[in-house]
């Protein structure tokens, strides 16, 4: 009966229940939409991380780490990766050969990580080869003969690799995207133009164009005045195993994009054939081994079996290489539970309000079931109840709503592209998949019922403080 | 047979300048099936009194036995437990719960009693037909008039079959006919069911109807009276 009691009192003043549940629904969805993105964005950025950078295991020779020492180079290779393959949960393995050094070209030079990779083997363990930009090359698919190097894009950037201009097909797709002759009269000085300096060809378009005309075409024009040479070289130069400066021509394989302007900007992959001929390492020798589980919730157990098998040499976890990305996800659920709480408890203070005004308002009403024989621990549920019962609807809605948004957005992702470039140089990507964990549902439901009960306690306190005899005699 | 007796209760608030003596001394003795009346002009320590029988409010000093139970001594949370068992309530107004029908309205006490459905389903459809309102069952209170609200009330009162039911001013807000029908159905049921009823009113009719008439001044009983007999009193 009080259940029913507490149910109908809720509908009794609708316009405000509806007021305190929307505020209620509209805070959860924030909450948990909000904990959905940074979830994607985390997750996101730990996957592109174990696919693209470190992988899951690394094996080197003890200090190789500290400092990246060429002379500390594990031998034996091949009979290494087979016994770590035997291991149970391990996937696949690869090797690297890592040597620093510098890029050049005839306008720019920067230093970079040079690392040796065997092409088949390296897909296996890294998902590299599917980051190579459409029409920049082919990931080393073609043996040619030559020297070939897969750098990034902002590494060519950097390099003058890049040019930027408007030809004859961007004019087409520019007209066939609504732009009218007067925008490309106003472009026309520039046509056929090759920049180098991406910096310098954006900011000659925009003094060309309105804001409106810069909000709507520029984009499209900096994307697609984007173009490079496949025929375009550089020179890696870097110090051999016996310390001598070697100096190679090598040619663009391709431009890679995975999201992240400080990799891609310092790190350089070379066929291990090539850089073996150039550098002089044995045959059988490579600075790392990089292992791939098949199951990252088994990594710390893999781990301990390899460091067990492989006591000479320095085993490492992706956790233990980046532990402040095994900080985010590792605190993160706890941060989440914070935010939460944080909404929760400002959507409390309404709730709180609200109920005040109920016990003001029915004063004699409670007066009037205190003095038939309700008893105070049924007046403290009746209003605990309604509390809990605005609150849980109020929630339930706001989580389907946040549910219904993230599905459609962790298909077709958020896009971010405004701050890109900070984005990348972070190391995250600009287009955001939300993800959830139902369970953080459950969580969201208990912390909302604990905010109705907590909300009602003052409001239901006063109730219980009333002298019957007054409250009936309240106008 | 007693139901209810008070000896020498006095009530005495403590003003802001001047303590006030709102129940002087009463000492009362009520039987089953009494249907008394508390007159008394404003003042007089009608609604004390009342509020002191039904353990709404404690008095300073005396007894008030209720089946051989002194509410004096009873604590809060006892009193509420108490009041629910023994008493029933009729108010002036505000008597019902307004998201109720008037079936769960008067089903309402009987569920916090606990009993079974099948017991509160046929006391209810009892008191429902007692009372002329077996067709408005599934009425809320604000779909209901003034007197249709009051019977409701008186059924709720009476349906876990306290050992009286207070009525304090229960024909104030009522017109004429209304009250005179709320009347004639309390005073059937104080035959039928053999209940005391214990009025607090200003109102000739109900004075007129009772078999008994305590008047009040300055919290005393001035007199006590016997009125009509039951045999005179029947309309």
């Amino acid at each position: 009966m009080i259940w029913r009691i507490a149910w109908k009192n809720v509908w009794r003043s609708r316009l405000r229940s509806i007021v305190v549940i929307s505020s209620v629904a509209v805070g959860i969805f924030a909450g948990v939409f909000s904990v959905a993105i940074m979830t994607g964005a985390i997750n996101q950025r730990v996957d592109a991380a174990l696919n693209e950078e470190i992988s899951d295991i690394q094996v080197t020779v003890k200090g190789f780490r500290i400092n990246d020492d060429p002379a500390l180079i594990i031998n034996n290779s091949e009979k290494l990766m087979a016994e770590i393959q035997k291991t149970p949960g391990v996937e696949a393995v690869c090797r690297r050969l890592i040597l620093h050094g510098m890029a050049n070209t005839a306008t720019a030079s920067t230093g970079v990580q040079i690392v040796g990779i065997d092409p088949e083997n390296e897909k296996k363990v890294f998902s590299m080869y599917k980051k190579v930009m459409e029409g920049t090359g082919d990931y080393f698919e073609k043996e040619t003969g030559s020297n070939l190097v897969l750098i990034g894009q902002d590494l060519a950037k950097e390099l003058d690799i890049i040019r930027y201009s408007i030809d004859s097909t961007l004019v087409a797709d520019l007209k066939a995207g609504g732009a009218s002759e007067e925008i490309i009269t106003k472009l026309s000085s520039i046509i056929g133009l090759r920049f180098s300096s991406e910096a310098l060809f954006v900011k000659k378009v925009k003094s060309m164009l309105s804001g409106d005309e810069e909000n709507k075409y520029g984009p499209i024009i900096i994307k697609k005045a984007w173009s490079y040479s496949k025929n375009s070289r550089l020179i890696l130069t870097f110090l051999d195993k016996d310390d001598n400066q070697v100096e190679a021509v090598f040619r663009l394989a391709g431009l890679y994009d995975i999201k992240n302007s400080v990799f891609e900007k310092s790190v350089v992959f070379v066929k291990n054939d090539n850089l073996k001929k150039l550098s002089g390492f044995p045959v059988d020798s490579y600075h790392q081994l990089i292992v791939k589980i098949d199951d990252i919730n088994n990594t710390d157990k893999i781990t301990a079996s390899l460091k067990k098998l492989l006591p000479d040499y320095d085993v490492l976890n992706w956790k233990e290489i980046q532990p402040d990305l095994a900080m985010m996800t590792g605190m993160v659920h706890l941060f989440y539970g914070i935010f939460m709480v944080i909404i929760l408890a400002a959507l409390a203070f309404g709730i709180v309000n609200t109920m005040l005004m109920v016990v003001l308002e029915r004063t004699k009403e409670l007066g009037m079931l205190t003095a038939i024989g309700m008893n105070k621990k049924k007046v403290f549920s009746m209003i605990m109840l309604e509390s809990v019962f605005m609150s849980l609807i109020g929630g339930i809605i706001g989580m389907i709503i946040s549910w219904v948004v993230i599905i459609f957005t962790s298909e077709n992702g958020i896009n971010f592209s405004k701050y890109a470039e900070g984005f990348e140089a972070l190391g995250y990507s600009a287009h955001i998949y939300p993800q959830i964990d139902p369970l953080f549902f459950l969580e969201v439901a208990a912390l909302i019922i604990l905010t109705g009960i907590l909300s009602s306690v003052y409001p239901a306190r006063k109730a219980l403080r009333l002298d019957p005899a007054e409250a009936l005699r309240t106008e | 047979m007693k139901v209810l007796e008070l000896k020498d209760v006095h009530k005495i608030y403590d003003g802001s300048e001047v303590p006030v003596h709102a129940v002087n001394g009463v000492s009362l003795v009520f039987q089953e099936a009494e249907f008394a009346a508390i007159v008394g002009p404003s003042g007089s320590g009608k609604t004390t009194l009342l509020n002191l029988i039904g353990g709404l409010d404690k008095p300073t000093s005396g007894e008030i036995i209720i089946d051989n139970t002194n509410l004096a001594k009873l604590k809060s949370s006892e009193l509420i437990d108490f009041r629910m068992r023994n008493i029933g309530f009729v108010f002036q107004a505000y008597n019902l719960i307004p998201v109720l029908t008037a079936k769960e309205n008067i089903e309402f006490i009987m569920s916090l009693q606990k009993w079974s459905r099948k017991e509160r389903d046929a006391r209810t459809f009892e008191l429902l037909k007692a009372v002329g309102l077996n067709d408005r069952k599934n009425s809320r209170p604000s779909k209901l008039s003034g007197g249709q609200q009051q019977r409701v009330a008186v059924a709720r009162a009476l349906a876990s079959r306290p050992k009286f039911i207070l009525a304090d001013e229960p024909t104030a807000n009522l017109d004429s006919k209304s009250a005179a029908n709320l009347l004639e159905i309390m005073q059937k049921l104080n035959r039928e069911e053999k209940i005391t009823f214990i009025f607090s009113t200003h109102d000739a009719r109900v004075v007129k109807m009772a078999l008994r008439v305590i008047t009040l001044e300055d919290g005393k009983v001035i007199s006590d009276e016997a009125g009509k007999t039951p045999e005179q009193n029947m309309i």
